[in-house]
This record gives structure tokens, sequence and C-alpha cells, in this order.
């Protein structure tokens, strides 16, 4: 089984399609045509982009290279969890994250892809480049959904924090009931996805590779195994932000600096 | 001294709550704070457990700076009974354990007959631990938060308008748990005669802001 190659004019025809949502907000009035226009463009050029350098990626395949892009990926996943959360743009909370998004991706790629799957080569590009790529960006999701909750749930209930310290509680024990809550509402989207996968919707990772002409078996260990990446890592990843960010974001007294939520 | 401000200025932006404000506590002395709204009663406790920082001027805890590992130490050794009564989440029997998971503070985990037997002293049925804390009246709120800090019983206790939601028959009984202990010291807010009656001390906040501006 081949994939048909797409031609450019092809992928031209297909956004002819964009007439039919592009009426319909029109006709309601949406004031979202010009954002799809945007939209539409932003993704398309991006895509060309990445398509492009990935086949220079995969062309040299260069452990060093692969390792370079991963970091940028998550440097970019870093600032983009600052800038969705509805937190400032601090030293005390960039560095926390990268690390946290790093260690987490460094983990679950080391164990799935050395480990689960040994690589013939460390860091293969056609591997570690896409995987690392989904579970990145389901990590930012859930940073941004973890982060947000933790610290505006702490300003929200400060109180309640209040009385576990003057309780006797240390920071670290005050804090759990807040961590909690961040954990289960960053983990719940990643657990309703597992819950329902094959049944209501076939994942993208798992359809590109049928179209690419792997058998389904094939197709659904792996994606069986991303799942299991995903989650992991985006577990991990939202534990380690909020532990990291905890070091920088607190006084002596416990008392959290609130110079970090937006005005 | 057990407690004690020395020369403590502090101000909310433009508005200044102590200027030049002295004053101690001796240990086992039961003191009760009157004032005007705003006055600066429930800020001293804040000050006391290291919410706020003053802008000049000291607060000690037997004889050390409330800061660091001695601040630590006090909130290890007191109980507060907030004025916002948002202090847990879950059934009030969850709110009410909480607080002994903490390793470190000390806290001795009550038995069930003894948590029953205070609530119940407080005018709470027992049914009410499996109720959702977010659920409850504010008076329930209250009267669960004194339970709190007496199974906590720890050697200090601050205390926000303690009898605010008691009636007079919880009121007694509360202040028979509270009081029992004679070396315990007690700093209180209230306007309440009977809690008054109860303390050995008044200090007036707005003689004492007056007086030293």
């Amino acid at each position: 089984m081949e994939i048909i190659q797409l031609s450019w004019v092809q992928l031209a025809i297909g956004f002819i399609i964009l007439i039919i949502p592009g009426s319909i907000l029109w006709w309601y009035n949406t004031g979202l045509n010009k954002k799809m226009v945007v939209a539409t463009i932003r993704m398309t050029l991006q895509l060309l982009f990445v398509g492009y350098y990935l086949e220079y990626l995969f062309e040299y395949d260069n452990t060093w290279l692969n390792l370079a892009w991963i970091m940028v990926m998550v440097v970019v996943a870093d600032f983009a969890t600052i800038d969705r959360s509805d937190l400032k743009t601090s030293r005390s909370l960039v560095l926390p994250i990268f690390w946290a998004t790093f260690l987490g991706i460094v983990l679950i790629n080391v164990f799935f892809l050395e480990l689960v799957i040994q690589l013939p080569k460390f860091l293969e590009a056609q591997y570690a480049i896409p995987i690392t790529g989904m579970v990145l960006g389901n990590c930012l999701r859930s940073n941004v959904i973890g982060i947000n909750d933790f610290y505006y749930n702490l300003k929200e209930n400060n109180e309640r924090y209040r009385f576990y310290l003057a309780s006797g509680a240390t920071r670290r024990e005050a804090l759990y009931p807040f961590f909690q809550r961040a954990l289960q509402k960053s983990a719940n989207p990643t657990l309703a996805a597992m819950a329902t996968i094959g049944l209501v919707s076939l994942p993208g990772m798992m359809t590109g590779q049928i179209l690419s002409g792997s058998s389904p078996l094939t197709a659904i260990q792996y994606q069986i195994m991303i799942m299991l990446a995903i989650f992991s890592g985006t577990i991990l990843s939202v534990f380690l932000a909020i532990l990291f960010c905890n070091r920088a974001v607190f006084f002596d007294n416990d008392m959290l600096d609130e110079s970090i939520f937006k005005e | 001294m057990l407690l004690q401000a020395r020369h403590v200025d502090f101000s909310y932006g433009s508005e200044t709550i102590f200027d030049d404000f002295s004053f101690g506590v001796e240990r086992g002395e039961r003191v009760v704070l009157k004032g005007e709204s705003g006055g600066g009663k429930t800020t001293l406790m804040r000050l006391l457990l290291g919410f706020e920082t003053p802008d000049n001027g000291t607060l000690e805890f037997e004889g050390s700076p409330l800061e660091g590992s001695n601040l630590k130490e006090f909130r290890r050794k007191c109980a507060w009974l907030p004025q916002d009564l948002n202090i847990g989440t879950g059934t009030v029997d969850e709110v009410i354990q909480f607080p002994f998971t903490f390793k470190k503070s000390g806290n001795q985990s009550p038995d069930n007959e003894k948590i029953i037997n205070i609530l119940s002293d407080l005018g709470l049925d027992n049914d009410i631990l499996q109720k959702d804390f977010a659920d409850l009246s504010t008076g329930q709120r209250q009267r669960t938060g004194i339970a709190l800090c007496i199974l906590l019983d720890k050697p200090v206790l601050l205390l926000d308008e303690p009898t605010s939601a008691l009636d007079e028959a919880s009121k007694e009984k509360a202040a028979d748990h509270i009081f029992s202990d004679q070396d315990r010291t007690i700093l209180s807010t209230s306007h309440d005669p009977f809690w008054i009656d109860k303390c050995d001390r008044i200090i007036d906040l707005d003689s004492e802001t007056k007086d030293a501006s």
C-alpha cells in the first residue's frame, strides 16, 4: 500500500472547502472571518516551514541536531505555556517550566524510544521528533491548565492556605489540596481522551500511519504507546512545573508573590 | 513576654493601620482586642502569623523575631480562627481531619467520640460530619472552626470574633473548652460582652493608635 502523493494543486483545491465554514461564520456575523484567514495562513506557513525543516532533519539525522530541535520545541512550549496561562512572563516561571518540561520529555523519550522501541540510533529523527512533538503538545496544554488552576485556586482560596499554615502545616502540606486539584484538572482531558479513543475518534498519529501504508495493527501499537507517553509525560511535567515554580514564587513567610498574576 | 510588638508601622496602600504600635501578651494571658472595624484587629493577627510584613518595627514570639524558623515554631504552637471561614474542602469530617495530617505540627489526631462531643457542645449534630463543608451556613462553619481550634489543643489561640455566630448555650460550652487550660494564651477580637468578660485584659486599638500618633 503506497500513499497517494498529493500535488500542490490538489492541496490548493482542499482550501476551497473553507467557503462553507467561512460563509456560516460571516452570515452569523461572528467576526471570526479575519481570524479564520490569519489562522489558516499561519497553519499553512508553519507546517510548510516545519515540513521542509524536517525533510532536512531526517536527511542528516544527526543526534545533536535532533537534540537541538527538541530543545527549540521545549523553549517554544515553555513560553507558549506562560503566554496562554493568565500569569506574567517572569524569570521565576520561565526557567522552572522549562526544566519541568525538559525533564519530563527526556524521561519519556529515554523510556519509550530507547527502552521500549529500542532505536538502533540514539534519538533517531523519524521517531524522536514526531513523538516528542506529540507529547510536548499535550504537556503544553496540561501545564497551562494545571499551573493556572494551581495559582488562581491559591489566590482565590488564600485564606484556606493560610489557615493550614496557621495550624502548623509546612508549605508543602498546606499546598497539598491545591496540588491535588491542579493534577485532577490537568489529567482529566487526557483520561477522557483515553477512555473514548478508537470509539469516538481515530487519533491523528494512527490515521497518519494507516494512510502512509502501515498495517492498522502496527498503527494501534504505536497509538497505545503514544497515549501512555502522553499521559505519563503530562502528569510528570505538570507536577514538576508546579514543584519547580513553587521554589521561586513564595517569600520566606510562605506567602505567594502575587506579582506573578496579570492585573 | 510570649508575644510582643515593638514600634510597628503598617499601612495598606495609603491607609495607615499601625503607627508606632507596641504591645505584649504574657504566657497564659487572655487578651481581647477592641476597636472599630478596619482598626487593625484582624491585621494584628495576620502580622503575628507572618501573612503580612510590618513596614517598620518588630514582632516577637518568645523573645525572638517572628520570622524564619521562629515563625514556623509559632505557627506550630497556635491555632487560628479566621473571620473568613473558608477553611477547607470536602466533607466536614475531612476538613476537621486534614490539619491532623501535618507531620511536624504536633497535632494529635482526636478520636471520633471527642469530635462528636465537641460538635455537640457547640450545637452541631454528628451527621454534619458527612455534609459538604461548602454547603454549611456561616454559623455552622464558624462552629466547625471553633471545634477544630479546640481539637487542635494548642498553647496559643488567635480567635477572630469567636462568638459572633453562637447562641448563649454554645457560647458557655465553647468558653469552657477554650478557657479550661490555665496556661493557654488567648488573643482574640470580640464585640461580645460575654466573651470580653471572660478575658483578663482589653486592648483598645483605637486609643492605642491614637495615643501613638
